[in-house]
């Protein structure tokens, strides 16, 4: 989610510098653009350094040769008007140009053009010279004022509208960002729940609405999936059980005829404990995949742990314990009143699961102790047993490596049990968790930890 | 334990797999039980009931013409036989509701044949009680129907709690009872907190049926579990 954040403010950020960039470019391209008219403007031909040179120039008899191989270079005609406005003498002048004028004369084309030729005028000791630029070489301003006032406000008001423009890009910055997460944000919540595996369903309206259908189409698609996949496991588990039903039965046939020879009721003894496993395997993959998918509602109720427990260990020895195996039940009196808001058959599960899996590994036999344990932050269900234990590194690979049930890699061992698995979901789903250490001297404890 | 005045009851089976039945019934037949009846839909369970009036019936759920369920229903609109119902259906709510209608028990395929055995024995004892209606015990009996205990040519009389205490333990004779069912059994639903009374009870159980009450043979304490009646088979 923050890195989407990031990831915005970064493109925005961008664009809002490449517009501040994109308004100097312009103006370093006017400027570019403009250096040369402004450098002609008032370089060495401008009226302005024009004028100065031929009233230095120029005198009551005229200008020096100079000044006139100047003038002419530039096509500017010139003349000298006295005080009474005529001309003393002139410099290529045009014919439609006069030699005399009135004052209203002067007074008109000192401010802008005679007879279309852009004239420029300097009162000199001898006179007033008037310059004419070739036609259409100008463009004069007739009425060229403005007020100081206005002048005055021209820096600031350039300066605050920079402001302004800086602040309203900022603004549209923060909008825009605003905008963006607004719309992306349900759509990235809705892709991180569906890599968790949760189903999500996105209505938005707008441009997105066709992503957020997108979105909807996967996650309908996955749950399908994974239903089929569901099923598929329950159909199989299920088609399987009556064939495995008759096998386990007529195994057991075998093995209970004492007419039997002694070699073939050890097969038949063989059949009946692998059919068992395979009895074992497919009453645990059905529970797991509903668990893994989420489609095992969970039957709440409260329970009290100990009772079930207690149940759970007088069953197992009414029906007849092997043996070389002891099963024993050891309660902390504060936990005997003691109620816990959960799915019964699941936790019985659970614990069966694990003391199966303890005679299981012990096939020699052992002694298998359950124990209930609590406080105020929580409780605990533990089977312990003083087998053989686990290797360390058999230890280390329950704690890191991933059960092949959920893994893709095709170099798993496929030899474990769902049994821990089973055991782990179903702790999980209760908010739970499992944890396996060695039991000391000997033996393996596994505890589920419920914390309150 | 014997069973074998249980061994000439009748079982009915229904299931659609006419293999799955054969073997059923011989595993029955191995153990003793010889009135064995099977039919595999059910139309002809319901009829196969009418006529042969099994005691126990064993019923698949799934079936060809309706499902063991909606049979079940009909049967006890005549017959209040006891029903195991033996299916590949595992879910939890397909479990609740077979049990909830009444069955005696809901096995899930596949079984162990042991298991199957234990469980028909155990409904059948619990439905079917022997005709003489005496348990006997290590050095005297006890006649619930009575509530009396006759010890040394004595007769001594149970209260109300000592009765319905010996009751659930002779009905599981040879098991442990948990603490928690034999609380039930006196003081309903969410007993908890009456352990201590229920020992007082138990030792006055013992002092009524026991030679030697502080060495128990016949009331035998399991302990943290609770409690199993040892009775003597003639």
């Amino acid at each position: 989610m923050k890195s989407l954040r990031r990831y915005i403010k970064k493109y925005l950020l961008t664009f809002v510098g490449f517009i501040i960039l994109l308004m100097l470019l312009n103006i370093i391209a006017f400027m570019l653009t403009f250096r040369g008219v402004i450098f002609k403007d008032f370089g060495d031909s401008s009226p302005q350094k024009m004028l100065e040179r031929a009233a230095d120039g120029a005198s009551a008899d005229g200008l020096t040769d100079e000044i006139i191989l100047r003038l002419r270079q530039n096509d500017i005609w010139a003349m000298l008007l006295d005080e009474d406005g005529k001309a003393f003498w002139s410099v290529d002048l045009p014919a439609e140009i006069p030699t005399t004028y009135s004052i209203q004369d002067v007074a008109v084309f000192s401010k802008g053009y005679l007879e279309d030729y852009p004239v420029f005028i300097w009162n000199t000791d001898a006179g007033l010279l008037v310059l004419g630029y070739p036609e259409n070489s100008y463009a004069k301003l007739i009425s060229n004022y403005y007020s100081i006032n206005a002048l005055r406000t021209l820096p600031i008001f350039a300066v605050v509208i920079l402001a302004a423009d800086l602040l309203i890009l900022f603004l549209a910055y923060f909008y825009s960002k605003h905008k963006i997460m607004n719309n992306t944000i349900p759509i990235v919540d809705s892709i991180k729940a569906l890599s968790d595996g949760n189903p999500v369903s996105l209505s938005m309206g707008g441009e997105l609405s066709e992503v957020a259908k997108s979105i909807n189409i996967v996650s309908e698609k996955l749950s399908k999936q994974n239903e089929a996949r569901a099923n598929w496991i329950s159909g199989v588990s299920h088609d399987i059980r009556t064939p495995l039903s008759m096998i386990l039965g007529y195994a057991y046939r075998i093995t209970e005829n004492e007419t039997t020879s002694e070699s073939i009721r050890e097969q038949a003894t063989i059949i009946r404990n692998q059919s068992v496993k395979i009895k074992d395997l497919v009453q645990d993959l059905n529970l797991v995949s509903q668990l893994e998918y989420e489609m095992q509602p969970l039957k709440k109720s409260s329970v009290r742990i100990a009772k079930l427990l207690r149940s759970y260990v007088v069953e197992a020895l009414n029906t007849g314990l092997p043996e070389s195996y002891s099963l024993g039940l050891e309660i902390e009196p504060n936990m005997e009143p003691f109620e816990f808001e959960c799915d019964e058959r699941l936790i019985s599960r659970a614990v069966s699961n694990l003391v199966q899996n303890s005679m299981k590994h012990n096939i020699q036999g052992c002694d298998i102790m359950l124990m209930l344990e609590g406080g105020d932050t929580g409780f605990s269900i533990s089977v312990l047993d003083n087998g053989t234990g686990i290797t360390p590194e058999k230890l280390q690979e329950i704690h890191t490596k991933q059960h092949y049930m959920e893994s893709t890699d095709d170099h798993l061992n496929l030899r474990h049990g769902l049994g821990l698995r089973l055991v782990r979901q179903i702790a999980e789903a209760h908010h739970g968790r499992i944890e396996v250490e060695d039991n000391v001297p000997s033996g393996l404890k596994v505890t589920m930890i419920f914390e309150s | 334990m014997d069973n074998s005045f249980l061994k000439t009851k009748k079982i009915m089976l229904v299931d659609d797999e006419t293999e799955l039945l054969k073997m059923v019934s011989t595993i029955l037949a191995d153990d003793g039980f010889h009135n064995i009846v099977t039919a595999s839909n059910v139309k002809q369970g319901l009829n196969m009931a009418k006529e042969q009036k099994p005691d126990l019936a064993i019923l698949d759920v799934m079936l060809p013409d309706g499902d063991g369920f909606s049979l079940f229903k009909q049967l006890h609109a005549f017959t209040d036989i006891p029903v195991i119902f033996l299916t590949a259906k595992d879910a939890a709510n397909d479990k609740l509701e077979g049990l909830g209608l009444g069955a005696d028990d809901y096995m899930v395929k596949p079984f162990m044949p042991q298991e199957l055995l234990l469980r028909v024995y155990s409904i059948l004892r619990r439905c079917y009680k022997e005709d003489a209606g005496t348990i006997p015990l290590t050095g005297c009996s006890i006649d619930l129907s009575r509530a009396e205990v006759y010890k040394d040519g004595e007769t001594i009389s149970l209260t109300a709690k000592e009765h319905d205490l010996l009751e659930v333990l002779a009905r599981n004779a040879g098991k442990i009872v948990t603490i928690d069912m034999l609380c039930e059994a006196v003081w309903g639903e969410n007993p908890f907190g009456y352990e201590n009374s229920l020992m007082a009870h138990i030792c006055r159980i013992r002092e009524k049926i026991e030679r030697s009450p502080s060495a128990p043979v016949s009331l035998i304490t399991i302990k943290g579990l609770g409690y199993k009646l040892i009775v003597e088979r003639e």
